[in-house]
């Protein structure tokens, strides 16, 4: 899982969507992360999981999966994400995919492909999967590697060809950052090389352990620039061919993004161990409570519970927030990035110019802007720390 | 951005067809008709659906015209440019494929 928190719905969100009933405050969601695993074969420093994972508790099992699936197509969720973690490492999946299917959910495969075989992607297609979203590190296998921690590019650039075999449409995916923004131009051509209909580059979201692995991989100024001039030709000159989209780092931003379209509002995430969060760093919020699935019913969880209801609409906020005529727009921005950043998850998002802890922020950014003597943007990763994996408990 | 009807890369024996990764189904919740591909969710007003509902790469756009301008008893001229229209804000996003008239022959 990488950066479903901002890019994975992107559409859902477009004004065709009624907000609301009229005789219910509380909106419908229309897309469910379901992360299946946090156990992943890459441990990529930019990782949005946990840097601490749930203590006690079992993956969910095949049936109770089913069960969140089925619960999610009646409370009018119309797309999953099959996310993780890496969702291949369940053998479940095509069980998982046709289950979904079945719930009136249209299915995406997220992933880092390392064991997507033909056999597999086979049984998916057999299953109904609808689309596959394939992460990528770099345009070539040494930086790749290195990022990835793990030697996987060259069985990306197969796996995507695969895909592509199999007439899936596919996303690619790469998270952008210090080491690899220099690299763009190539990235996007090997994009256009593999044949994916979207492209998608996302600026790294600091949740997780991209937080802990801020100063490593914050970009400069400067590299952003080039970047996004690069971003915006490419969106030009593939119109038609392939969408390109650009996900704004929000570190260098005026206004904060409009974190999930609203706390409790469009979507929620399903972990491996059965909680359910308005988003999948919600648990960065270490002193609210996520009821788990294996006690209560989605539809419950979503309309009654008091971690829902926390940040849903507008009343909760402080100022500036609440007299802002932007607070239906951006909803005070992300909850998960004021509690790393303030300490508290009711502050205005520090991405907001206008928010009083905004020096915190601009901290760290004017920290990041000096390459250091001999760096050259890609030139080490050493200063990385990996992820590592959930022990055995949870597997 | 070009939103002049002549601009449009359709002609009247194009048959438009929802992309592969694009698929309907009705909505649950709202009854309406869903329209879903792997970025998002476009869920569908009346007049957006009968529209979707006949590009199926069957009815030609001419087809599609006279049909809907016989359910809505309006005349096929004044509606030609919205349905020209809203299948191009459909092709914009990579729902639609246009199969030409030369294509059909194969």
């Amino acid at each position: 899982m990488k950066d479903t928190k901002d890019t994975g719905h992107a559409e859902i969100t477009s004004q065709q969507m009624p907000t609301s009933s009229p005789q219910s405050s509380v909106p419908r969601p229309f897309g469910l992360l379901a992360e299946l695993t946090y156990r992943c074969p890459l441990p990529c420093p930019y990782c949005s999981n946990p840097t601490q994972y749930p203590p006690t508790g079992a993956e969910l099992t095949t049936e109770e999966w089913k069960r969140t699936l089925s619960q999610a197509g009646d409370l009018g969720v119309l797309h999953v994400l099959l996310s993780g973690g890496e969702p291949l490492l369940r053998s479940d999946l095509a069980e998982l995919v046709a289950a979904a299917r079945e719930a009136g959910l249209y299915t995406n495969l997220i992933t880092s492909a390392l064991g997507l075989t033909r056999d597999r992607a086979e049984r998916l297609k057999a299953a109904g999967l609808d689309s596959v979203q394939i992460s990528f590190q770099a345009d070539e296998a040494s930086l790749a590697d290195s990022i990835a921690g793990t030697p996987s590019h060259a069985r990306k650039r197969e796996a995507a060809k695969l895909v592509r075999d199999l007439n899936f449409p596919l996303t690619f995916n790469v998270v952008l950052h210090r080491k690899n923004l220099g690299r763009l131009e190539a990235i996007i051509a090997l994009a256009e090389e593999v044949g994916a209909e979207r492209l998608e580059l996302a600026n790294t979201q600091f949740y997780g352990w991209a937080f802990k692995n801020k100063e490593a991989l914050l970009p400069t100024r400067v590299q952003l620039e080039e970047a996004e001039r690069i971003a915006a030709a490419a969106k030009v000159r593939l119109s038609g061919k392939m969408d390109v989209l650009y996900i704004l780092p929000d570190y260098y931003g005026d206004r904060p993004k409009p974190c999930m379209n609203g706390w409790g509002r469009r979507y929620l995430t399903v972990n491996p161990v059965g909680d359910v969060l308005p988003c999948p760093t919600a648990s960065e919020i270490k002193w609210l409570h996520f009821d788990n699935i294996r006690q209560h019913s989605l539809a419950w969880i979503w309309a009654e519970s008091v971690a829902f209801n926390r940040f849903r609409g507008t009343a909760w906020m402080p100022q500036p927030c609440r007299s802002c005529d932007q607070r239906e727009i951006d909803f005070g921005g992300c909850r998960c990035q004021a509690a790393l950043l303030t300490g508290d998850a009711g502050n205005t998002d520090p991405a907001c110019s206008l928010s009083p802890y905004r020096d915190v922020l601009n901290r760290i950014v004017d920290g990041a802007q000096q390459l250091l003597e001999g760096e050259t943007p890609s030139s080490h990763t050493t200063d990385l720390q990996y992820r590592i994996n959930p022990s055995h408990s949870l597997t | 951005m070009n939103d002049e009807p002549h601009n449009l890369p359709l002609s009247s024996g194009t048959r438009p067809r929802l992309a592969a990764k694009a698929r309907v189904q009705t909505d649950k919740i709202s009854g309406k008709l869903a329209l879903l591909y792997p970025e998002g969710v476009l869920l569908l007003n009346p007049t957006g659906a009968a529209i979707v509902e006949l590009c199926d790469g069957q009815h030609t756009f001419q087809e599609m015209v006279t049909t809907l301008a016989a359910r809505y008893k309006s005349s096929p001229n004044s509606l030609s440019s919205d349905v020209a229209e809203y299948l191009d804000r459909l092709r914009e996003r990579g729902l639609l494929e246009l199969i030409s008239e030369e294509d059909s022959y194969w």
